[in-house]
């Protein structure tokens, strides 16, 4: 197929335009909707000024077509910033329990160092097996534990790195160095946005606060800003700048918009050749329709009782991350392509960084997430939306068996060997893929690399990771790098 | 392979033999004959061994990767016994003196966390010993394997080998030395203003293209002030402007925007984007650079002062190495702290190559306008650079002294020359008394060490335990009275040792660990750890440059004297690149494109020059004046070509339509910066106090919320600070004023050849709703109702004129009346909140941020 989305428009230099001239778009049949929309216009266009494109390369944003039928067209990342033990949660480990407080050799690498023994710590939880897949889940998730047959299970999960700065970096833009997009810049410039009048890659905190690198965690990189993840808020404002100033009100707006109007096209006669005049006029439309597509799409109480029980809105505990889910359902089903929600926040026990007692931190977050994230699975399933949506789980690393100082629970980073779940999609459900050692320290049967889980996510959207590229500094970079990688096919379904 | 990618390779626990090295596979085509004296080529035994066993481990373990089917990945082909043995990027896989040694046993044992295969999961014991046994056997294969039936090696569609430094590679346009082009004879003699304008019209001339008429003096004058100081003119400047009738009033309007201090803001920002400022570290903790502000400052003075380009480059590339360094010297080597820097990598070794990396990326993009970077892992798979040439230029950079959040190693005293003498000797004897009292503690520890066992002997090296060691001991050797006189001594040179000679401002700036060069080798696939070839400093081949010269340390010298070295090639007229570069950034900044469109990339993948010789000649012209930048900027503002109007004309546009050959003048939006400061000037606010440390305008609480630590890092700054230009706002890597980051700033990450231009809902949504926008929209408003009244007619008049820099025509003036009354009879606005709301529409005409 030649309609790779690559960087052709936002070009800032005509090589970069020539350089996919093969590539090219495909005509998307879209233009129609974007003459609705006034967008005709090649609108994104640095140092080369007027270069005229095809009208569905105008708005970065506009969709596009896939490399090849997609079984998603959405993604829900539920990240738990931190890094959740595996151990704990649904690496079952049985022999670990044994072990516990005896000190082995083990190899690990950690914020602690380079350690060859330690204290083994067996893990805090027992597992039981659940559903027709009989999948051994710790009794930290008995909700979630409800859905195995719907997830799959990666327990040889490896990353680069197992300090949070450039873990986090490599889990959302696939680089432990700064500056690269992340995968919901990736997806939006692959796919365009479903959804004009809402941001195409949203990102929903942990009310304790960002994670460490803050927006570095949700930026586009070397891409244009307009690929950049937007914070919405389950509360209030959802979006920032969404409301007029207090004292106006959108009849009011509306009069601007329309005298704003008046003197823009009346500037626009003479130079009507200029597509970006016409781009911004348009633009400040559609800005108007996002000021009440957006409220519409975060009205979260205006869902059933039932539907806000389910996601645990009822209670205390699990409000917070309950209405970000339920938020999350909503976004997507309005055609946003890219959803990430954080469990944890700010740093130490505020996240999964559980250095020091296991029991007390895990209990929390898995407390406040388990029922969340299960009533989303439960409703993503019910409304038929879990077949076109792919939900991703997991932190930037998993922990060690072992303790991390002298006395307590507490466990360091563990990059050689986690557990992350995907559901939904045309994922495969009830299976696991993967081993760890028998102490879970480090993954040592079908190992993968985060650059595995990114392609597994591009290729169930429709997108081949080895072409999805972006022309930066004399080369076609890629979420995945510059080797490809293949996706998980073991749990593609 | 993308920089960041190269070495990453290696911390994979799935670190690959090697990239797809697809050159590789062309060369592969060409089968060597096995050589009769190598064991197993004739031992039938040995073959059906190969063929029983072996193969079909490699074909279900290796070939996937490395049997050519669909890629093969590290360069490494299995598949034919001489592939083997040619190996892969990282080397040969099997070492047939030393079998234990070969590369391919090392992989599949996974005792190196970097080297592990296969990478899906470790091979069983049987299956490494098998293995094991057919390396030592000398790794025979079958005749039918030898003779390439295992799998097709073809080459793919991809392959290419990356160009070689040839002969014929050296002829490329910008590796030629730059003549002086003759100027080109033009039939409409009378346009040409100089000689830029023979250039652009006899390409429009042969072309049978119309050139644009003049731009209207208004348009041309907005034009001038926004391309010289990213300022619009005041409705004063634009009456006496109007109101000039010498014929040289547009020049003597250049000549003096050149002259303003704005010039430097404005053309310093564009430099900024070279060289990827930023105050902070990215990452984490995004720490802050100390005295970052000081290369700002340094960048904009230098060029309000016109300093010599090639004076410069040198400071910034060598500063403390030239023959007369000063504070301004030192401060611009501040250039190399720029980067992105993680305080806490995985790998370290893997980092120092990461950071060496962003220097060469950023010295060959920025000056040479050469993706160096591409050949860290491999050759060049575009230009003609090797591999070696990329280690050869990291190690002109190898001896700078690693990136730490403070202290000596980035920091230097700033010393103004007349205080310099005196601040030497006052270091030596600092010194001096040090070095005493040094020798004095001695005379108390000498005799009392002499006697120590081996094991204490350990704990010299820790100060806290080297006093409980010695202090006992010194004083069962001599008395008390004595050991307190040892600890004053050591108590005394604690106090000198932190002690400064005076306290001098700090520069960010380059140092070097030593002046004798460090050993830089060729990292194979730019893995820390797989060190090939050794290399000497060295630029790159394919420009023809001098040989570097590794001369011995003089005593006293601190640094290697490379970097100089390197200055002198970079600012050497003989340097067919660095002046061709620069020219172009000059074009691109006041034509809103380069003649080479991809200003960072001048070779085989870059964009050829649209116009070859006008930027030759603009080139020569640059170095023929000395390097001063303010004499091209005159010459491009003085010319017809940038004087033509932005207006479409039918027939060029349907020829021409990205203006390839200058037929008109490209309009152009407002950067992120010009838009800010805009704002500022039209409600009166904005401060143009210079220089000095950074300013914080306020950032909205959702967006600090993002944070680890919502607001960390980012300061206040008083009302009157906030209203300063924006170029002086805190670049934090991780933090960036929305604003500033809506309308397209430059990403601090990557030296930025050019900013895009995108327009998004986002932004109209900031400049209708934002508290920044309205608050800045009321002090407008304040500003028409103070300077035009109460009548509705004169606010809008002057509110238009403010922003536009043109008098508006009636039915504009009758609109904005219109609007205003309309808010107030159909909505009940107050006069006040309808003036307010003008105002606000006034800032968000296409006009404000759109030039012409």
């Amino acid at each position: 197929m030649s309609n790779t989305p690559n960087n052709t428009f936002c070009h800032r230099t005509r090589r970069e335009f020539l350089w996919q001239a093969g590539a090219g778009f495909a005509s998307l049949g879209l233009i129609d909707l974007l003459s609705r929309d006034g967008f005709l216009a090649s609108q994104a266009v640095a140092a080369d000024g007027v270069t005229p494109f095809k009208p569905s390369a105008g708005n970065p944003l506009f969709p596009r077509q896939p490399h090849f039928a997609p079984k998603a067209k959405s993604v829900i990342f539920l990240f738990m910033y931190g890094g959740p033990s595996h151990v704990d949660t649904f690496d079952h480990k049985p022999e670990l329990y044994k072990l516990d407080g005896k000190t082995i050799q083990v190899k690990t690498k950690g914020r602690g160092g380079s350690k060859n023994e330690g204290r083994v710590v067996g893990p805090k939880w027992n597992f039981k097996p659940y559903g027709q897949c009989g999948k051994m889940v710790s009794d930290l998730f008995p909700h979630i534990a409800s859905c195995v047959d719907d997830i799959a299970f990666i327990h040889s999960m490896t990353a680069d790195s197992p300090i949070h700065g450039s873990a986090m970096l490599q889990m959302n833009s696939g680089k432990i160095l700064s500056g690269s997009p992340c995968m919901g810049s990736w997806v939006n410039y692959g796919l365009g946005s479903l959804n004009q009048n809402l941001p195409g890659f949203v990102v929903m905190l942990d009310p304790t606060g960002g994670p460490i690198s803050g927006a570095k965690n949700w930026s586009s990189g070397y891409m244009p800003a307009v690929y950049q993840g937007t914070i919405l808020r389950s509360a209030g404002d959802p979006i920032l700048d969404l409301e007029p100033q207090p004292g106006v009100n959108r009849a009011m707006q509306r009069e601007l918009l329309d005298t704003l109007g008046a003197y823009n096209q009346q500037h626009q006669l003479a130079r009507i050749d200029n597509s970006n005049l016409a781009a911004r006029i348009a633009s400040y439309e559609l800005a108007y329709r996002m000021q009440s597509s957006a409220p519409e799409a975060v009205d979260v109480d205006s869902e059933p009782e039932e539907v806000k029980e389910l996601y645990g809105l009822n209670e205390k505990r699990t409000n917070n991350f309950g209405r970000r889910c339920l938020l999350a359902r909503r976004l997507v089903e309005r055609g946003v392509r890219f959803v990430q929600l954080y469990s944890g926040g700010n740093h130490n026990d505020a996240n999964w960084d559980a250095h020091g007692d296991l029991v007390k931190n895990h209990s929390y977050h898995a407390g406040n997430t388990d029922k969340p994230i299960a009533g989303l699975l439960k409703d993503l399933k019910r409304t038929g939306l879990l077949e076109s949506t792919l939900v991703v789980w997991g932190g930037e690393f998993g922990r060690q068996p072992t303790a991390e100082y002298k006395e307590g629970t507490g466990r360091d980073h563990n990059a050689y060997g986690f557990t992350m779940w995907m559901a939904g999609g045309g994922i495969k459900g009830g299976v696991s893929v993967g081993e760890t050692d028998e102490l879970g320290s480090a993954a040592v049967k079908d190992r993968f690399a985060v650059k595995h889980l990114h392609a597994t996510v591009l290729y169930q959207l429709g997108l081949d990771p080895d072409r999805l590229s972006y022309f930066h500094s004399g080369l076609q970079q890629r979420l995945v790098g510059v080797e490809g990688a293949d996706p998980i096919r073991q749990i593609v379904a | 392979m993308t920089n960041a990618d190269a070495g990453r390779a290696r911390r994979r626990k799935f670190a690959r033999m090697g990239a797809p090295a697809i050159g590789l596979l062309a060369l592969l085509t060409t089968v060597i004959p096995l050589r009769a004296a190598e064991p197993g080529a004739t031992d039938a035994d040995k073959v059906r061994f190969f063929e029983k066993d072996v193969k079909p481990l490699l074909e279900s373990s290796c070939f996937k990767c490395h049997g050519g089917e669909k890629k093969i990945k590290g360069g490494l082909n299995l598949t034919q016994r001489e592939r083997l043995l040619r190996g892969g990027d990282t080397g040969p896989a099997v070492d047939l003196k030393d079998p234990a040694k070969s590369l391919l046993l090392k992989a599949i044992s996974y005792k190196d966390e970097d080297l592990q295969m296969p990478p899906k999961e470790q091979l069983a014991p049987a299956k490494v010993a098998l293995l094991t046994k057919w390396v030592e056997m000398g790794a025979p294969y079958s005749p039918s394997a030898a003779s390439g039936t295992v799998t097709s090696a073809a080459p793919s569609p991809a392959a290419h080998i990356p160009p070689k430094v040839t002969p014929e590679a050296m002829k490329f346009w910008s590796f030629q030395p730059i003549h002086r082009p003759q100027v080109p004879e033009v039939k409409e003699a009378s346009w040409v203003k100089n000689p830029i304008d023979a250039f652009i019209l006899s390409r429009l001339e042969a072309s049978g293209l119309p050139h644009a008429s003049s731009a209207s003096r208004t348009a041309l004058l907005r034009r001038a002030y926004y391309d010289l100081t990213g300022l619009a003119p005041t409705p004063d400047e634009v009456d006496a402007f109007l109101a000039d009738p010498s014929p040289d009033a547009y020049e003597k309007v250049v000549d003096r925007l050149l002259a303003s201090p704005q010039y430097g803001e404005k053309w310093g920002r564009h430099w900024l984007d070279v060289v990827r400022y930023a105050e902070t570290n990215s990452f984490e903790r995004d720490g802050a650079k100390p005295n970052a502000w000081r290369y700002r400052d340094y960048v904009i003075d230098s060029l309000n002062k016109d300093k010599p380009y090639d004076q410069f480059v040198r400071e910034q590339i060598a500063g403390d190495e030239l023959d007369h360094v000063t504070p301004e010297s030192i401060i611009a080597t501040g250039f190399y702290r720029l980067g992105p820097w993680d305080d806490e990598p995985s790998d370290k070794a893997q980092a120092r190559f990461d950071d060496l990396d962003d220097i060469v990326t950023t010295v060959g993009q920025g000056f040479l306008g050469l993706t160096m970077n591409c050949a860290r892992c491999h050759d060049h798979k575009i230009d003609p650079i090797p591999q070696k040439d990329y280690y050869s230029l990291v190690a002109i950079f190898n001896n700078i002294a690693p990136y730490q959040t403070s202290g000596p190693n980035i920091l230097t005293d700033i010393i103004p020359d007349d205080k310099k003498k005196a601040y030497e000797e006052e270091k030596q004897a600092l010194a001096q008394r040090k070095e005493d009292l040094k020798k004095r503690i001695a005379n108390f520890e000498l005799p009392v060490i002499a006697n120590l066992s081996e094991a204490e002997r350990a704990d010299l090296d820790h100060p806290k335990k080297r006093a409980a060691l010695l202090e006992p001991k010194i004083l069962a050797a001599t008395n008390a009275d004595e050991l307190r006189r040892y600890k004053e001594l050591r108590q005394q040179l604690k106090q000198l040792e932190e002690r400064k000679p005076t306290d001098y401002p700090q520069a960010l700036s380059v140092k070097e660990i030593s002046p004798k060069p460090v050993e830089t080798f060729v990292l194979r696939r730019g893995n820390a750890s797989s060190p090939g070839e050794p290399v000497t400093p060295a630029f790159p081949e394919v420009l023809n440059p001098p040989k570097v010269v590794l001369a011995p340390p003089e005593p006293g010298q601190k640094t290697t004297g490379l970097r100089r070295q390197l200055a002198d090639w970079l600012t050497s007229p003989k340097n067919p690149l660095t002046a061709r570069v620069i020219a172009n950034r000059l074009w691109q900044h006041h034509f809103g494109r380069g003649i080479v469109r991809s200003p960072n990339d001048f070779g085989f993948g870059g964009d050829k020059p649209t116009h070859p010789e006008l930027l030759d000649w603009l080139a020569s012209e640059l170095m023929a004046n000395g390097w001063h930048l303010k004499a091209i900027h005159r010459l491009i503002m003085t010319s017809n070509a940038y004087r033509m109007s932005s207006a479409p004309i039918e027939s060029a546009l349907a020829k021409d339509p990205q203006n390839d050959l200058f037929w008109r003048f490209d309009m152009r939006r407002l950067t992120a910066e010009e838009i800010r400061d805009s704002i500022l000037e039209v409600t009166g606010k904005l401060n143009l106090k210079m220089g000095g440390p950074s300013i914080y305008p306020t950032i909205p609480q959702v967006i600090l919320a993002g944070q680890s630590m919502p607001g960390a890092g980012w300061g206040k700054s008083s009302p009157e600070e906030m209203c300063r230009r924006s170029v002086y706002i805190h670049v934090k890597r991780s933090l960036v004023v929305p604003m500033i980051a809506a309308f397209d700033a430059a990403d601090t990450d990557f030296s930025c050849p050019a900013r895009f231009t995108t327009t998004q809902s986002t932004q109209a949504l900031m400049m209708l709703n934002s508290d920044m926008i309205n608050d800045e929209a009321k002090s407008f408003a304040r500003r028409i109702r103070k300077d035009a009244g109460n009548n509705p007619e004169a606010q809008v008049r002057l509110a238009l004129r403010l922003a536009l820099c043109r008098d508006p025509a009636e039915d504009e003036i009758a609109r904005g009346v219109t609007f205003m009354k309309t808010l107030k009879d159909k909505h009940h606005a107050s006069d006040d909140l309808a003036l307010d709301q003008f105002a606000l529409l006034v800032l968000n005409l296409n006009e404000f941020v759109y030039l012409d």
